[in-house]
């Protein structure tokens, strides 16, 4: 690639990944969510390993990381599933919110997100889809990269 | 004024595990120096105050989603990065 693409592809990069981090955490009460700042902050990743390539590319994702990140996202929907589950008898339930008043106080300041939207457990669950599918996509990318003919 | 930390927090986390993976001393790569860092980190402060407080966050005049997801790339990169 071009010196000028080479200089210009790292610092939008980032700028890519810090609005898809914003869209992911608007996700609750904005268009956007999990998988559509995944998307963005994947594409941040991709436009760095398209420029600079598989080797050179200046965000690295390894295999330990990509399944750590992955098993991280999977596993902490599935938990918060079951913690609904546990605490008031429904898969998923909102713990943060707690519509049909059936939980204690404590339960639902431990899972509540912090802003002024009552949204509960949702952005937590936004996050867990972001992680999931930012590594996600990347690894595709990376791995047919990493193809030779 | 309450500040809401949920996206300050949140943010800050995501852009920490992104920014461990920063690579710039790699040969073939642009090299960002850290006047570099400074200068992109100068650009997400005007987009962010471009941006508004997104989403519906009137708690600072910038989307702090997005500052902090920038400055947990660049604290992400000095510890762990390379």
């Amino acid at each position: 690639m071009s010196p000028i693409l080479k200089i210009f592809a790292l610092p939008v990069s980032l700028i890519i990944i810090c609005l898809g981090v914003l869209t992911i955490l608007g996700g609750h009460i904005t268009p956007g969510g999990g998988f559509q700042g995944g998307a963005m902050v994947a594409a941040g990743v991709i436009l760095c390993v398209v420029v600079y390539g598989v080797k050179d590319s200046p965000i690295k994702f390894s295999h330990g990381f990509i399944s750590a990140i992955e098993s991280i996202g999977a596993l902490g929907y599935v938990l918060l599933g079951l913690a609904g589950l546990f605490f008031s008898g429904f898969f998923l339930y909102n713990l943060g919110a707690d519509f049909y008043n059936i939980l204690p106080q404590t339960i639902i300041n431990i899972f509540h997100y912090s802003d002024p939207t009552n949204a509960g457990i949702i952005p937590y669950l936004n996050i867990f889809v972001g992680l999931k599918v930012f590594v996600g996509l990347s690894a595709v990318v990376i791995a047919f990269s990493e193809f030779k003919k | 004024m309450v500040l809401h930390l949920g996206p300050i927090i949140f943010g800050f986390i995501i852009g920490f595990i992104l920014g461990t993976r920063l690579n710039t001393n790699s040969e073939n790569a642009v090299k960002l120096t850290i006047a570099s860092f400074i200068a992109i980190f100068i650009v997400v402060l005007i987009m962010a105050w471009q941006i508004g407080p997104y989403p519906y966050y009137y708690d600072l005049p910038v989307a702090t989603g997005f500052v902090s997801s920038a400055i947990g790339l660049i604290i992400g990169k000095v510890i762990f990065g390379k």
